[in-house]
């Protein structure tokens, strides 16, 4: 405990945001100005300077943006004549770059139409609470150790109960007791990625206590790592099977690879070249043609394998290392043995071409049926993540369970959950034969949806009305007009979906041994 | 979504939404509009994005048009944009030349990537080039690009074998004769031969990259303190969860170690054992060898002196099992060893060929048993010879001392029921009874008094003797008289007995069974005239005979009997 009490800083004080001019000399990391992004000014805070051909050149991260259009920028798209903020001065100069801004209440967006939280407004606390947070990330960051997390997350979920209690304190006097008092100082890096993910958040305003927790629970680090490297993307470009594509986040892969144009990956075995000679090299004498696993799914479209991560060790790393390019939220902190990956492919003369995974928890204390899920960059938007969603539900209800994805999702995964859900919900509601009744149960026990995923989807609809005293489930004519177009262009471009006699599976059984001795 | 919660909270009080609750499902025109304003209250459900993420424009575009479609707007459907993709220059179909042969059935696959790729080492432009420079050089020997590989991937791993740490503690560039000290038959010969040459490309190239490994590595966990803020350092490994110590579970853990250790002492006993057996074999096998090669040399020793070599002699060679006696058990026998190879068991050991065989004990042990009785018996016979054993179930058969018995075996036909006055005239001997023709002759039926015994071969074979009593009384003793039942005269006994017992006369005429023990009957017999044949008469014979051959056997002469009975002499 000692460690953490001395990380926490209680004195830390919000400093007024400093704001002037700043011309291309004294520009630095963590400096927020203006740049140009598609014909508009968007406010964006620079995340690494580099210096090419002798021209400076930032990469920035625009604000309310997700993090895979970060970029690099020239100077001349920086609009320098309005004022830049600066990052904290009195600040440790390693970590000022990572310390985001005090509270500001200028960039509240207006675009929140949408928001589901109400945000009962406590301007006051907000301004007490978020140095705080921001100087716990600042001092905890040198003594962090190694997290002895034993849940095999793939996700990144630093905020765990026993976090709370971290953080809790300063925010209010009434802390939920954690469960386990058995606090490990690791939970402190859990507490600090918290912290500094509630960091950019906290100037979006004011949230309650439960807010706040609930955020420490599922507000993961903007990151799994705490250094800066992290948050530039690392790959130029990426070139697998007959594609090119380019990185949207950073991925662990060799160092080396940051100074190459082009990182060849091998279709089939996922291995990586920094250069071509290598990766031809590599082609000739690869023989693999298909995932190196089981395969338990087949249709006339795609193939699904299932691949162990403690037999397949070096494929699933290497799954992991490419997917971590497109997934924001993945960390590669620990090793691929207490998962399954769940791989979709197509077929064709070369061979089993991978279109997407999701890796799922050999044994999950949380009931999670998915941990990260993926279609590939070169593959959306073909409605293969709807399948892969499908197929994992099919999973668990050949298991006889309830499941749901790992949070936190990303802003893709839950348009994909989401309308993955709407459907299913609305299918089985106006499935032939049913009566007038169900329950939000059995919904859930049909679809092997939790209930509160059931619960998200109606309230999502509209669909969950209170009417004469009681709760009702409408079936909206917007909801039925979306499943009419649906059925629609299913006719034209024909039904993909999975087919449960086809999948030869059964729930793979892991004895206590192989889950406790890891290596 | 958009209205207040606020407002409808505060003027209703809602029953809470239970998950177990069943809903009613209803269209939009079957529920009151009005109610609609209070339906705020249900759980609130996290949307599982992150919170300084949920608020990002694009998402928030793609919710909020989702939203309006869900409440019935029209909004066309919004994709978070997402950084292109393109298709890549690389000629596909070469890099990716082999063909998948789409197998009919479910792929079940173990192999790993290690496994299928070759060898791990894949050589870069400036391998290439020097490569391409040592060709040159030397137009007679090529290097292919396979055995450069080797060689380097060989380079490598030495080197790794024997500086781990080269990457950090600065170590100098391992020596040619270091490395050639290593070399094994991992490195086959013709890329054996490039070694020296690519040697120092490689280590030109260790030094360049300050004896770093050249291929681009993960960086894994190294322990140090470094690790934990270095973003590159990945796939650590996974901490064993602590379990809590309690008595129960060190007793339980001792256990397991217990009876670990014992299997693997006890496997390793096993495998000890197999070595000693092996090494006996080896030695057996030499053995054998050995004594071959003397039979071998012997038998040249023999070809060379023509007197001395006979047909067969090829034989010596062959382990020659010993001749089983052929009395015995030739089935079981094994054919004779006419092959140098010993004869395979199917679980692949050898069958030992002096092995006793449990049949071979069990038939040896038959034949002594049989031989035994055989002793037995013919000491028995020497012990009575001269006597007749005459006990209930004699030990010796009769049948077979019947030379030393004084009976006679009555191989003959009787008339049956002779007249009276002729019985007397030929009362001498049974043979001339069955010789000389009475006058009633032409009548009378041959019976074949003594047919075949049914009942096994001693004591059925009817015999009588004479024996002259006190007073000099003549006494007829008489035996084997085999009598069927009284009561069930076996049908098919009878009808062979009177196959031939019948005229053409007769054939009109019923038999009648009638038992002769009955006084009517017996009065009537009285009766009748010797002289006179008739029917009845017949009849009352064949009764006679089935009355006689029921009673019988030794020492029952005094029943009544209508056959004459004539001891010789």
């Amino acid at each position: 405990m000692a460690p953490r009490d001395a990380s926490v800083d209680h004195t830390a004080t919000p400093e007024p945001v400093e704001k002037s001019l700043a011309t291309i000399g004294t520009l630095r990391i963590g400096v927020k100005a203006f740049v140009e992004k598609d014909g508009e000014k968007r406010k964006a805070e620079i995340l690494s300077i580099q210096s090419r051909k002798g021209q400076p050149s930032y990469y920035v991260h625009y604000e309310e943006f997700n993090k895979r259009l970060d970029e690099w920028v020239s100077a001349s798209r920086l609009d320098l004549s309005q004022e830049v903020e600066w990052p904290q001065p009195e600040a440790p100069p390693k970590k000022s770059q990572k310390q985001t801004a005090p509270p500001k209440s200028a960039t509240l967006p207006k675009s929140s139409v949408g928001q589901k939280r109400p945000r009962t407004s406590t301007t006051s606390r907000r301004d007490s609470e978020t140095p705080e947070l921001s100087s716990t990330t600042g001092n905890a960051q040198p003594k962090l150790t190694r997290p002895s997390l034993v849940g095999g997350k793939e996700n990144n979920r630093p905020g765990s109960d026993q976090s709370i209690s971290v953080i809790a304190p300063e925010i209010t006097t009434d802390t939920p007791k954690p469960e386990d008092s058995d606090l490990d100082i690791a939970d402190l890096q859990d507490a600090a990625a918290a912290a500094k993910a509630a960091g950019p958040t906290a100037k979006q305003g004011p949230y309650s206590r439960e807010e706040e927790i609930e955020k420490l629970r599922t507000g993961g680090s903007m990151t799994q790592n705490q250094t800066e490297i992290s948050r530039v993307r690392n790959l130029q470009r990426v070139q697998m099977g007959k594609h090119e594509m380019e990185p949207w986040y950073f991925s662990p892969y060799p160092q080396t690879f940051t100074e190459a144009d082009m990182v060849y990956i091998c279709e089939f075995c996922l291995s990586y070249y920094d250069s071509l000679k290598p990766f031809q090299r590599h082609r000739a004498k690869c023989t693999l043609l298909h995932p190196p696993g089981n395969e338990i799914y087949r249709d006339d479209y795609v193939s699904f394998f299932e691949i162990d991560g403690r037999r397949q060790r070096r494929w699933c790393r290497n799954l992991c290392l490419l997917s971590k390019l497109f997934l924001d939220h993945k960390t590669l902190y620990y090793d691929v043995d207490p998962f399954l990956f769940y791989c979709m492919t197509t077929r064709d003369d070369h061979g089993c071409h991978l279109v997407g995974y999701f890796s799922k928890e050999k044994e999950s204390a949380e009931g999670y049926n998915v941990a990260c899920i993926l279609t590939l960059p070169q593959y959306q938007r073909m409605g293969f993540g709807k399948l892969l969603i499908a197929f994992s539900y099919e999973l668990s209800k050949r298991e006889g369970k309830l499941g749901s994805p790992e949070k936190p999702l990303s802003d893709l995964g839950l348009l994909g959950y989401r309308a993955y859900w709407a459907e299913t919900v609305v299918d089985l509601l106006t499935e032939e034969g049913r009566g007038g009744e169900v329950s939000v149960e059995e919904i859930g026990s049909l679809s092997a949806m939790t209930t509160g995923d059931v619960l998200h989807t109606l309230q999502n609809l509209n669909m969950l009305r209170y009417s004469k005293g009681n709760h009702v489930i409408v079936l909206t004519d917007a909801v039925l007009h979306q499943q009419r177009k649906q059925r629609e262009k299913e006719k034209i471009k024909g039904k993909r979906r999975v087919d449960p006699e086809r999948l030869v599976w059964k729930p793979p059984v892991f004895s206590a041994g192989s889950r406790t001795w890891n290596w | 979504m958009t209205r207040s919660t606020v407002a409808a909270s505060a003027r209703f009080r809602q029953r809470k939404l239970t998950t177990k609750q069943a809903l009613q499902i209803l269209r939009e025109d079957q529920i009151d509009s009005v109610d609609d304003e209070a339906q705020r209250n249900v759980p609130k459900v996290e949307t599982g994005v992150e919170k300084g993420e949920e608020v990002e424009h694009h998402l928030q575009a793609a919710l909020s048009a989702s939203q309006a479609a869900a409440v019935g707007g029209k909004v066309a459907q919004i994709y978070i944009p997402t950084p292109d993709t393109i298709q890549s220059s690389l000629e596909y179909d070469r890099l990716y030349s082999l063909t998948f042969p789409k197998p009919a059935t479910y792929i079940r696959f173990s192999s790993t990537v290690e496994d299928c790729c070759g060898c791990p080492y894949d050589m870069d432009d400036d391998d290439d080039l020097f490569l391409n420079s040592l060709n040159h050089r030397d137009a007679s020997t090529q290097c292919s690009e396979n055995h450069f590989e080797e060689v380097i991937h060989f380079l490598e791993e030495t080197a790794q074998a024997k500086q781990p740490y080269a990457a950090v503690d600065n170590s100098p560039v391992l020596t040619y004769d270091t490395i050639s000290d290593a070399f094994d038959e991992s490195l086959d010969a013709p890329a054996r031969s490039f070694t020296k040459e690519i040697y120092e490309h490689w280590k030109m190239r260790r030094l360049k990259e300050g004896n770093r490994s050249l291929t681009a590595n993960l960086k894994l966990e190294t322990g140090a303190e470094t690790d934990e803020s270095d973003p590159y350092v990945c796939f650590r490994r996974r901490e064993v969860r602590q379990v809590r110590k309690t008595r129960g579970r060190d007793a339980h853990s001792a256990e397991k170690l217990k009876k670990l250790r014992k299997e693997l002492e006890e496997s390793r006993q096993i495998m000890a054992l197999i070595r000693q057996r092996e090494i006996t074999k080896r030695e057996q096998l030499a053995v054998e060898r050995h004594l071959f090669e003397q039979r071998s040399s012997l038998r040249q020793v023999k070809l060379n002196l023509p007197e001395q070599y006979k047909e067969g002699d090829e034989d010596l060679l062959i382990n020659q099992k010993p001749q089983k006696k052929k009395t015995q058990d030739p089935p079981a026998q094994r054919p004779s060893g006419t092959q140098l190879r010993m004869p395979q068991r199917p679980d692949g050991r050898f069958a030992d060929a002096d092995l006793v065989q449990l049949q071979d004990v069990l038939a040896e042990n038959e034949r002594q048993i049989k031989e035994e009785i055989e002793n037995r018996i013919a000491q028995h016979k020497q012990r009575s010879e001269g006597y007749l054993d005459m006990t209930r179930a004699p030990l010796t058969p009769p049948m077979e001392e019947s030379t030393g018995s004084s009976f006679r075996t009555a191989m003959t036909e009787y008339l049956p029921t002779p007249p009276a006055s002729i019985s007397s005239e030929h009362s001498g001997d049974v043979a001339a009874v069955s010789g000389s023709p009475g006058p009633i002759k032409d009548q009378a039926v041959a019976v074949r008094y003594a047919s075949p015994s049914y009942d096994g071969p001693h004591g059925s074979q009817p015999s009588f003797r004479r024996r002259i009593g006190r007073g000099g009384r003549l006494m007829i003793d008489r035996r084997g008289m085999r009598v069927p039942g009284r009561d069930s005269p076996d049908a098919t006994l009878l009808a062979d007995r009177y196959r031939f017992d019948r005229e053409e006369d007769d054939e009109d005429l019923a038999t009648y069974q009638v038992d002769p023990y009955d006084i009517a009957s017996m009065r009537y017999r009285a009766r009748i005239s010797g002289l006179h044949h008739t029917y009845q008469a017949q009849a009352a014979k064949r009764q006679q005979i089935e009355v006689s051959t029921t009673r019988g056997g030794l020492g029952e002469q005094h029943r009544p009997n209508a056959v004459r009975q004539s001891a010789p002499d």
